[in-house]
């Protein structure tokens, strides 16, 4: 296993994340350290709790316990009403959360508005900036998953792969720190899944910081800097794609390995 | 049908009858949105996770659905006047007459309703809104008031805006049942117009002409309302 880096130049770190849904305990104690243009890949069986995990972490789902610490903010929960898990400081929650780009298995762009719209949307209206200036940025984002020519369209008029391609233009146009893919391509059809890895693999190329939940064991294995196996809400295993492809530890991963290569 | 009864001025009825439309177009209008801010917040609760707020809101729209409108502005009326009076002697001391304002009165009474109904309208067009889509508004970090103005408002109006347009279309003609109350609007006015003159028949086929005008031009804008709604749904 990797060295954890401390916690001030972690880019992301999650620590014992712990979350369940009625009486079913999903997550069990996750943590993960992201540092600086690290693209780790989560992989497991479907009901491992790595999607769950991965929407802890912007808390699309509020985790029971634990603790998310983004670019050196943290936020706590604490029990609320009727038990629920809130998170108290709201500002601060929504600051970390434009830190974290989201990338959608449905992509999940907003439908009445247009391709430039969508990528405008939150540098306009969280991040309040100039309209003219993140109008630029999009644009150049748009070119580079290479749809800037479909700017004015609504998303019913795209493809899968397109729309997921703007969808991750949407979440680098907030900058964000870190960007957290949920299955990216388990929604495409087989032939449009090529478009939108390459552009991931091209940003991770570029260094940029990325968590993937991915069902790709090609782009885990060629791509990510670390591989995290979960099972049954804990990290089964975790280690280099080499290591983890080449010589799996803990014989759950090697079974799951061997019924997905 | 004698048409010099519709001269403007003195000589005819052409022009009380056209304020007569005015003053339907303004109690539909106030009734109308009234009416949905009132169903946006029974919609509210009704989708809360308080229990009391549900019933609350349950309770309203079962009891204004199921008593006719007539019967609402009867008891708002006499009710309420009978209040006011009460309140008039009881703090002020004063025993004369006191009747509530009846174009208020009218506008609360048709809102109400309409609200009830609107209530429906918008919990259902909330509830087919893609999670999806406000999933991405939290993502990127919306605050509450953000994810309502710039995602759900748009996409609630989507679904809401065909069966709204029927609520309006129902407003708009139940306004004509404030007249009993002594609104002077179409109804009204045709009525007195068809007494004094003892042409009913003209009067009553003018007022439908207006209320035929008045729905289907609106009718328009809401269709126009409709197609600007579903941009990205699918081409018009």
């Amino acid at each position: 296993m990797t060295q954890a880096a401390p916690t001030e130049t972690a880019a992301l770190l999650a620590e014992n994340v712990h979350k369940r849904f009625g009486n079913f305990e999903v997550l069990k104690g996750i943590s993960l350290t992201a540092r600086a243009e690290d693209v780790i890949s989560i992989i497991g069986a479907s009901g491992s709790g790595k999607s769950t995990f991965l929407r802890c972490i912007n808390f699309l789902e509020t985790p029971d316990s634990g603790r998310i610490v983004v670019g050196g903010e943290e936020i706590r929960v604490r029990a609320g009403r009727r038990g629920l898990p809130v998170v108290s400081d709201q500002a601060a929650l929504g600051r970390i959360r434009a830190r974290l780009g989201m990338v959608f298995q449905g992509f999940n762009l907003w439908s009445h508005m247009t391709v430039l719209q969508n990528v405008m949307e939150g540098p306009v209206t969280v991040l309040r900036e100039p309209k003219g200036e993140v109008r630029d940025r999009a644009m150049d984002l748009l070119a580079k998953v290479g749809i800037a020519e479909k700017h004015d369209a609504y998303p019913v008029e795209l493809s899968g792969g397109q729309q997921q391609r703007v969808a991750i233009a949407r979440a680098l146009c907030m900058q964000p720190q870190v960007l957290l893919f949920d299955e990216p391509t388990s929604a495409l059809d087989p032939e449009l899944v090529g478009e939108v890895l390459k552009v991931m693999r091209d940003l991770a190329a570029e260094g940029r910081t990325m968590v993937v939940v991915t069902h790709e064991m090609g782009f885990a294995r060629e791509v990510s800097s670390r591989v995290m196996f979960l099972a049954d809400g804990r990290v089964e295993e975790e280690s280099s794609p080499a290591e983890l492809f080449g010589n799996p530890r803990s014989e759950r991963c090697r079974r799951f390995l061997a019924s997905v290569l | 049908m004698d048409l010099t009864l519709l001269a403007w001025g003195d000589a005819g009825w052409g022009d009380q009858m056209a304020l007569g439309a005015l003053v339907t177009l303004a109690v539909a209008i106030c009734a109308y949105a009234l009416g949905i801010v009132v169903g946006a917040g029974l919609a509210a609760m009704k989708l809360s996770g308080l229990p009391p707020l549900r019933w609350i809101a349950q309770a309203y729209t079962t009891v204004i659905r199921g008593i006719p409108e007539l019967l609402v502005i009867y008891l708002v009326f006499f009710g309420g006047g009978a209040a006011l009076r009460a309140i008039a002697s009881g703090m002020f001391g004063y025993e004369g007459y006191v009747d509530l304002p009846i174009f208020l009165t009218g506008t609360i009474c048709i809102g109400a309703s309409a609200g009830a109904y609107s209530a429906e309208v918008i919990r259902g067009a909330v509830l087919v809104v893609p999670k999806g889509q406000i999933e991405a508004a939290i993502a990127v970090g919306m605050t509450r008031r953000q994810r309502f103005w710039r995602v759900l408002v748009p996409q609630v109006a989507r679904y809401a805006l065909p069966g709204l347009g029927n609520i309006w279309q129902f407003t708009l003609k139940d306004t004509s049942l404030i007249s009993v109350i002594g609104l002077v609007e179409i109804m009204r006015q045709a009525a007195i117009a068809a007494g004094s003159t003892k042409e009913p028949f003209t009067f009553y086929v003018v007022a439908a002409l207006l209320y035929l005008g008045l729905t289907s031009l609106s009718n328009r804008g809401f269709l126009r309302a409709e197609s600007w709604a579903n941009r990205g749904v699918r081409r018009a």
